[in-house]
């Protein structure tokens, strides 16, 4: 809203500025304005990139945290990129129910079915694929590895390898 | 338009270069101070951000010239080793603002100076970011440019990834978009 009313203030300074033929003239106010017009575009082009790149990482927030936004996130999103994620997280789903393959697995090439994790934060009881589990703080637990890699890229397990 | 959105061209095109202004114009005396009226005088020499002296360069209104960053001081101190010329400190964005006042002004000369200048320092960038341990920080990293910065990073972390495949370490690991531990909003 802004802006337009800038652009307003912009546009009627230039009316001003035809000459007595009604041809506009190119005196000094044309120029003041034109550099006005100049810096509300740019100031434009700067919010524009910045909400761009804000949606391009919510997007790739989207292959790391599944549904739920953690909620250190949340806090800083507003509603439109709230609005946002829910909408593309939606979408991606639908995707991955129609092709029946499940894209956000396996980031990582994978090599063994099964891996050795330690929990870091207290996650308490889970329903993982073939087992009830208290995932309770410094376990070590072997985990499956379609089961874990969520934990792993959220932060709240850590792989294990000796 | 790939470059709209691109935010190292966003802040390159701030970086400032010297204008004369050919025409006056009103209500913008913000760009130079030097007297009270609230107005640029045809004539007068200023520095504009990139973006602004570059439209008007196109409408005829300034006259752009060469940033201080391409004056004869760092011309020959690229020619005598460009290896260790503190870019960062004259101008952050050498190598895009180079490139964008070639095709403003059509002044042929800067082109070689910025060819010499780039191989030269990027054999250096190379040599460092496969050679030196991880935790030591060189002080010539203070002297790139944020291309060049960029490039170091990219090579040391694939150096890293090499290591890691090699030595074989935890592969599954944190996302880098979750990144630090955040404050909570008050």
């Amino acid at each position: 809203y802004a802006f337009r009313s800038l652009h307003l203030i912009n546009d009627r300074k230039v009316q001003e500025v035809k000459g007595p033929d009604d041809k506009p003239v190119k005196n000094s106010d044309h120029y003041g304005a034109l550099i006005h017009h100049l810096s509300l575009v740019r100031n434009k082009r700067c919010l524009m990139a910045y909400v761009y790149n804000r949606a391009e990482v919510i997007r790739s927030l989207r292959w790391v945290v599944e549904n739920v936004l953690p909620e250190d996130i949340a806090n800083k999103l507003s509603d439109a990129e709230k609005d946002y994620f829910k909408n593309h997280s939606a979408t991606l789903q639908s995707y991955i129910a129609d092709l029946d393959l499940g894209l956000t697995v396996d980031m990582v090439p994978p090599k063994d079915p099964y891996i050795k994790v330690r929990v870091l934060d207290e996650i308490g009881n889970v329903a993982l694929s073939n087992q009830f589990t208290n995932l309770a703080r410094h376990a070590i637990l072997f985990l499956r590895r379609t089961d874990a890699e969520p934990y792993i890229s959220q932060g709240l397990m850590e792989e294990l390898t000796s | 338009m790939a470059k709209y959105y691109d935010i190292d061209d966003i802040l390159a095109e701030d970086e400032l270069v010297p204008a004369i202004f050919k025409v006056a114009a009103n209500e913008v005396g913000l760009i130079d101070s030097s007297d009270d009226t609230n107005k640029v005088e045809s004539g007068s020499k200023v520095e504009l951000p990139f973006w602004l002296a570059s439209e008007l360069h196109l409408r005829q209104a300034v006259s752009v010239g060469f940033p201080r960053c391409f004056n004869k001081r760092t011309q020959e101190e690229i020619k005598a080793d460009a290896a260790h010329v503190d870019l960062r400190n004259r101008c952050p964005y050498f190598y895009e603002l180079g490139c964008k006042i070639v095709l403003l002004t059509g002044d042929k000369s800067i082109g070689p100076v910025l060819l010499v200048a780039f191989m030269t320092r990027y054999k250096e960038v190379l040599i460092k970011a496969h050679t030196t341990s991880l935790t030591v920080a060189p002080k010539s990293l203070t002297l790139l440019t944020n291309e060049e910065t960029k490039l170091y990073e990219a090579a040391r972390s694939s150096t890293a990834a090499m290591k890691k495949w090699r030595m074989g370490g935890p592969r599954l690991q944190k996302a880098s978009v979750l990144g630090r531990k955040r404050k909570p909003v008050q």
